[in-house]
């Protein structure tokens, strides 16, 4: 007896630590964490709601709707990485869209210049907004914070109140859907993004220097990397994602507003946090940034088929990203 | 009468150091009191103790005959007892009148902030020092030299019985220090006593009146200045029991492969030359703040250089930062290693990768394959205890920490090894592992540069070793046979001379 029960406590043990192990496997990987999270909020909502949620149109309507908060997560999340952010992009995405419009529209240019043009203006935001942050030394919270706003500007400036139709061939480009499952151009333009950004990131020596410089950017200069011009590309590629991000909206529409992506910074960067990226740097992923984006797009979703009143959804946005960040806390204080 | 200041077996411990030992002194009223020792023989420990800063362990302190009990540094300041930080404690936004008064601002109806009265009051504090600076200006825009009198002026107050400057020149020039002096004569003229941390002895024979020498956190002595020399201070500063073994030697110098001539990088490096051979161990010497790390810098591409040149293996180099150094074949280990060194969030794998990411790549892609690999061999090869190669490097100790951030230069495989304070924070064991590493990358041939404080370091590791003082190498020493003294004394010439070169220099402005 006396040799047995030390065993049994141990099996029982070693279950419980079975548990505690997925458990703690699942805190510690905020993509699986997210991954689990989408899956069980969609089999939910597939069981509780079988004639709204899993249809046809409302999964396209989902994935159409994440498309331009997806593609620009791709950038936000290398700025993060390299322990910088953009709160410019909304307004870059709307003058890109605007420069567009105004290339097919009012000047009669062939659709292909017109997306060009955009997304080379994006690239252009993008690079003023490295400069200032690199050259001039400015910190990216208020460089981009003073760009979101001379930018929204420059849109007004330059459109006043949009331009609306823009041109058939324009549009084409934002409405072309795929046979199989009818879902527009601006989607897979995202997959697209997200399948090889999240290649890149991941796997590329170029990017994983990104990781460095945010880990500790002395250490990555004194390192050998060149940590001024890293952040300057990344922030012309958050642009150039911001212009395509416009651009494809605007095509969709085939409307260029002057208001298109107001406030989307924000639901950026939640997403981009939620998915495991820190203000820190150093740490986070393209493919958590995209779950992080699925995420929040099914709880909008869910609330909108409950009924609940859209004044409802950042509450719960808000409190998911709060959870989502305390956790990570929680972890690392209990390493330090 | 009972001296101004009595201090009797005074001991501090911070944890794994003992940094004060029983040490006693008295200072009378009107005395300026030096107290000298090499880095981190506990002179600030014992100023800080003196002003509040830091509690005291043992040992009784007495001011005026009265025997002062645990204290903070406002309780310090009501008795009369000022302290000058060597770090500088003002806000640099703020204008002098509000610096001079933080905190305790004189006050009108309602809380107000009496800014007319503060303002004359703290000008008259500064007149009391004999300059004239005008109070309503922001800090920032002053020069380093009124920076530290408005310091003094802080620590001013009604009757102020005892002052402390930690290094109070370290960032003036020669007319500024001058200055300053006059405004410590002053105010000992006034019956003040200060106590002058410093380690420059120039400053000590200009200034003050004896002086007491710490070693290794004892008193190793107290002197008039009047009566002493440098070479007896010197004596009295170094020679301790802690002496590390010299390697057999016999290694086989190649060619130079660095040669330094003229660098200048202001404000810190002036003219410094050096000239390293494969498979050699040179040594910069020098004290802190003479421009020893900056002067790696410069070579390195870490700091611009204004002049001079550097040639690696005969090759000009001229790097616009630290990736063309790196280009050139020169690994620099920073001096601060969680600061500038390590990547403390990341694991061993990617902290070794950093220097050599084309090396742990196939084409485009990371290969964490051969990344792993890599740290693999470094963690056997160098014996870092750890768990496995992906452990996070904020986990691991001092020692390894150090192994992991060599490990990271030695990757890239570099011609010349620049290793700047290769043991700070490392304990006994790890440290004489790190000497055995460096040895053994000379022996294979790699060109050694290192910077350090600590002379027995200097003497068990050297080849040959360069001293720096104020910017400026100003001497060479044969590794072999070399003392602490002759190294100290090189180190401080330059400045010994100070007094010299003030007279030139106002002969040329007259």
């Amino acid at each position: 007896m006396q040799i047995t029960q030390p065993l049994a406590e141990t099996a029982e043990r070693r279950r419980e630590n079975l548990l505690v192990r997925i458990v703690r496997r699942l805190a510690d990987s905020r993509e699986l964490t997210l991954f689990v999270l989408v899956v069980a909020l969609a089999l939910a909502m597939s069981i509780v709601y079988p004639n709204n949620f899993p249809t046809a149109s409302n999964m396209r309507a989902v994935l159409l709707n994440l498309a331009p908060v997806g593609m620009l997560v791709c950038g936000m999340m290398l700025l993060m990485i390299g322990g910088t952010f953009d709160l410019s992009v909304g307004s870059t995405l709307a003058f890109s869209g605007v420069w567009a419009g105004v290339v097919a529209g009012w000047w009669g240019w062939p659709a292909e210049s017109a997306v060009l043009v955009g997304i080379l203006v994006g690239a252009l935001c993008g690079l003023v907004n490295g400069l200032i942050v690199t050259r001039i030394g400015i910190n990216a919270l208020i460089a981009t914070l003073g760009t979101l706003t001379i930018y929204r500007s420059l849109t007004y400036v330059t459109a006043g109140t949009g331009v609306t139709p823009i041109s058939d061939a324009f549009a084409a480009y934002g409405r072309a859907a795929d046979p199989l499952f009818r879902i527009q151009s601006p989607f897979w333009a995202m997959l697209v993004l997200v399948l090889v950004g999240g290649w890149l990131v991941a796997r590329t020596r170029f990017f994983r220097q990104f990781y460095f410089i945010g880990g500790n950017p002395r250490a990555a200069q004194l390192s050998g990397i060149r940590v001024d011009r890293l952040i300057l590309i990344g922030f012309v590629i958050m642009g150039a994602l911001a212009g395509l991000a416009g651009v494809l909206g605007a095509a969709r529409l085939n409307s260029a507003v002057v208001n298109a992506g107001v406030g989307i910074e924000l639901k950026v960067i939640t997403a981009t946090v939620l998915g495991g990226a820190s203000l820190k740097g150093g740490e986070g992923t393209i493919l958590g940034g995209i779950l992080g984006v699925l995420f929040i797009a099914l709880i909008e979703n869910a609330m909108i088929i409950n009924a609940i009143g859209v004044f409802w959804q950042g509450l719960v946005v808000g409190l998911v990203l709060l959870f989502a960040v305390s956790l990570d806390r929680f972890k690392t204080s209990g390493r330090a | 009468m009972a001296p101004r200041l009595e201090i009797n077996g005074l001991s501090k411990f911070f944890p794994g150091v003992r940094a004060l030992d029983d040490v006693s002194m008295n200072v009378e009223a009107g005395e300026i009191r030096a107290l000298l020792g090499e880095n981190g023989a506990g002179k600030s420990t014992l100023g800080k103790i003196v002003a509040g800063v830091y509690s005291r362990d043992q040992g009784t302190v007495l001011v005026d005959g009265a025997e002062i009990g645990t204290l903070d540094e406002k309780a310090a300041g009501d008795l009369g007892i000022g302290i000058v930080h060597q770090e500088g404690s003002l806000v640099p936004q703020l204008s002098v009148a509000e610096n001079i008064f933080a905190g305790r601002q004189p006050t009108q109806w309602l809380g107000q902030v009496n800014v007319r009265a503060m303002r004359e009051q703290a000008k008259a504090l500064i007149a009391q020092l004999g300059v004239a600076i005008d109070p309503a200006l922001k800090v920032s825009a002053l020069s380093p030299a009124q920076a530290q009198i408005v310091e003094i002026a802080k620590a001013l107050s009604r009757d102020l019985r005892i002052l402390i400057l930690d290094e109070p020149t370290a960032a003036l020039t020669l007319t500024e220090t001058e200055k300053l002096f006059d405004v410590v004569r002053r105010l000992a003229g006034n019956g003040v006593s200060v106590i002058y941390v410093s380690h420059r002895l120039a400053e000590i024979f200009a200034l003050c009146h004896s002086v007491t020498v710490l070693k290794d956190g004892r008193l190793a002595g107290t002197r008039k200045v009047a009566e002493t020399s440098t070479d007896e201070l010197i004596r009295l500063m170094v020679g301790r029991d802690v002496h590390f073994s010299r390697s057999p030697a016999g290694r086989k110098i190649g060619d130079v492969v660095l040669q330094a001539q003229n660098v200048d990088a202001p404000p810190l490096v002036r003219s410094a030359s050096i000239t390293v051979r494969a498979g050699e161990i040179v040594c910069l010497a020098g004290l802190i703040g003479s421009g020893r790390s900056e002067f790696c810098e410069a070579i390195f591409g870490a700091r611009r250089r204004h002049g001079g040149s550097v040639r690696i293996g005969g090759t000009a180099i001229d790097p616009k930062g630290p990736w063309d150094g790196k280009h050139a074949g020169i690994g620099m280990v920073p001096e601060d290693r969680k600061a500038a060194g390590l990547f403390l969030g990341m694991d061993i794998v990617n902290n070794v990768a950093a220097t050599v990411l084309s090396r742990v790549s196939s084409g485009a892609n990371f290969s964490n394959r051969k990344a792993e690999a890599l740290a693999r061999n470094f963690v056997d090869e160098l014996r870092i205890a750890t768990p496995s190669v992906h452990q996070i490097v904020g986990n691991l100790s001092g020692g390894n920490q150090q192994k992991v951030l060599l490990a990271k230069w030695l990757a890239m495989e570099p011609r010349l090894l620049i290793v700047d304070e290769p043991t700070r924070g490392v304990d006994v064991g790890a440290r004489s592992e790190i000497y055995r590493l460096l040895r053994a990358l000379a022996d294979k041939g790699v060109a050694l540069l290192v910077v350090s404080s600590d002379l027995p370091e200097v003497l068990a590791l050297a080849d040959r070793i360069v001293v720096m003082a104020e910017g400026r190498t100003v001497g060479e020493l044969p590794g072999d046979g070399a003392s602490e003294e002759q190294v100290l004394r090189l180190a401080t010439r330059y400045t010994a001379s100070v007094a010299e070169v003030r007279n030139q220099a106002d002969m040329a402005e007259a």
